[in-house]
């Protein structure tokens, strides 16, 4: 019984004491500086908005774009990066030549591509899809050249004496051993993807959950600006929470 | 290939060095010696002394700067070698395959069939007596388990050719008697040629054919020193005598107060 209280506690009470202790201090605010709906409204109101937003259409369509644009670009990315990365780690002629230009494009903000991005692609999907495919690849090359690079020579020296050729040995010694740190790596590269969906949504786009935020604030309706930040949050959450299942189930060995 | 080289491997006037910071350090020094078909050869040296590089050249895992390894009469190439078998200091188990896998995965790669391969992981581990751990993963085992598990991967490839590096040495002293005895059985099995390095003389006398004591780096052979089998029981004075002759190519003299 006490393990039952105990565990309530945990993942039920502490929780909600955060998410309480933010909502006070969202209403504390209200009530001290009188702000009217437009600069602020109250949580309430936001929730009233977030379930009528979540009875259209339209949201969900907004929703189903924003995630379409990441998946794929991210799916592409982290291929893409794995990829690369290990070509990397693996060969010593190809790291030389491709460091260079992977070590100066990866301090190049995604952001920073905005505009471009906007001017070749226009307002269509293709757009954030390079955008977001471009900000997981650099994420993904650099951890997994160097999760592929730190695993235990022995293994390596192991592999060699039970029969593995180089490639053989790059696919199920170096890049298993080090799948952990590149999954974890996948996970912080969703999180930086999803951000730069919204973000490149937020500029320039036909739909999507940034598009819908900003119309949302041109027409003043400020609890759906609020609504859709939580979406934001709330799908970025459960992306990064798919992930860490996934790894965990494929991953993990005791 | 000449029948006389069946099963030899040749060390012949081997030098070796590597760089490391932009300064090279020299490791072998005009190595040469033969471990004839079947035989067990155990090198012996001061730490350090290029032991486990000698393993490398003859594993094909390093090329020599100087000098031939030859196995079969052949020069030994870099990369896989299917009649090898290795055991390292560090068990080195992939940690995300169960014990029987880790016995089985080398089997796979060399052609064996699923059910086969299987098969013959279980018989030795078996053998090492560690069948009740095949679905158990490697983190799961204490160091004289996985270190065992090491042993039994080399040698369910049935290899012509056995290299170990001091594989009993991460091991506390009762394990490391019970695993030399274990192995020694072992090897009666299919007879392969062996390199052995280790530091422990009395492992050397134990279970070499032929000692072969290097010199500290850069290394070369200071002496090959024969084990006939009356030198092997502990309580002889033919095994006193011979750990005494070993230690003192080593430099360490057997009168205790000096």
């Amino acid at each position: 019984m006490r393990s039952v209280a105990r565990l309530v506690a945990n993942r039920v009470l502490l929780p909600c004491l955060g998410a309480l202790l933010v909502l006070s201090l969202w209403e504390a605010t209200l009530l001290a500086y009188h702000l009217p709906a437009i600069v602020l409204p109250s949580p309430w109101a936001v929730a009233a908005t977030l379930v009528e937003l979540v009875g259209t259409l339209a949201f969900w369509r907004d929703v189903g774009v924003s995630l379409y644009e990441f998946t794929l670009g991210y799916v592409i990315g982290v291929v893409l990066g794995v990829a690369v990365g290990t070509l990397m780690g693996e060969s010593r002629g190809f790291r030389m030549s491709a460091a260079p230009v992977v070590e100066s494009l990866r301090f190049i903000v995604p952001f920073a591509w905005i505009p471009l991005t906007i001017l070749w692609f226009g307002t269509s999907y293709t757009g954030k899809i390079v955008l977001v495919a471009y900000a997981v690849f650099f994420v993904m090359v650099v951890s997994t050249a160097r999760a592929v690079a730190q695993v235990e020579p022995t293994l390596s020296r192991v592999g060699t004496m039970l029969g593995m050729d180089r490639w053989r040995l790059a696919w199920n010694v170096h890049l298993r051993a080090a799948a952990p740190g590149i999954a974890s790596a996948a996970r912080a590269a969703a999180a930086i993807g999803w951000i730069a969906v919204v973000a490149a949504e937020y500029i320039g786009a036909s739909a999507g959950l940034g598009l819908m935020i900003t119309n949302a604030a041109t027409s003043l309706a400020t609890a759906v600006v609020i609504a859709g930040m939580i979406v934001i949050g709330l799908v970025g959450a459960g992306v990064s929470a798919l992930i860490r299942w996934g790894s965990r189930t494929w991953l993990d060995y005791r | 290939m000449s029948d006389a080289m069946s099963g030899e491997l040749a060390i012949d006037r081997v030098y070796h060095h590597y760089i490391a910071a932009g300064r090279r350090t020299d490791v072998l020094d005009d190595v040469s010696f033969r471990i004839p078909a079947g035989h067990v050869a155990c090198v012996v040296g001061p730490s350090g002394c290029g032991k486990s590089t000698l393993l490398g050249l003859a594993a094909g895992l390093l090329r020599p700067s100087r000098g031939t390894v030859s196995w079969d009469g052949d020069r030994v190439r870099m990369g896989p070698n299917h009649d090898l078998g290795m055991a390292f200091q560090q068990p080195g188990l992939f940690p995300w395959m169960t014990v029987r896998q880790n016995v089985a995965i080398g089997l796979r790669t060399r052609g064996h069939a699923r059910r086969d391969a299987r098969r013959i992981a279980d018989e030795f581990l078996e053998t090492v007596g560690l069948a009740e751990f095949a679905d158990a993963y490697p983190s799961h085992l204490s160091g004289g388990m996985a270190q065992r598990v090491g042993i039994a991967r080399a040698l369910a490839l049935k290899p012509r050719l056995l290299l170990l590096d001091e594989p009993f040495a991460a091991v506390d002293a009762f394990t490391r008697l019970k695993l030399q005895q274990e192995f020694k059985a072992l090897l009666k099995l299919n007879r392969p040629t062996v390199l052995f390095v280790t530091h422990d003389v009395p492992e050397a006398i134990a279970l070499g054919d032929v000692i072969v004591v290097m010199t500290q780096r850069p290394a070369s052979v200071q002496r090959i020193i024969p084990v006939a089998r009356e030198d092997r029981d502990r309580a002889s004075p033919a095994y006193a005598r011979k750990l005494a002759e070993t230690l003192a190519c080593l430099g360490v003299t057997s009168d205790m107060d000096e």
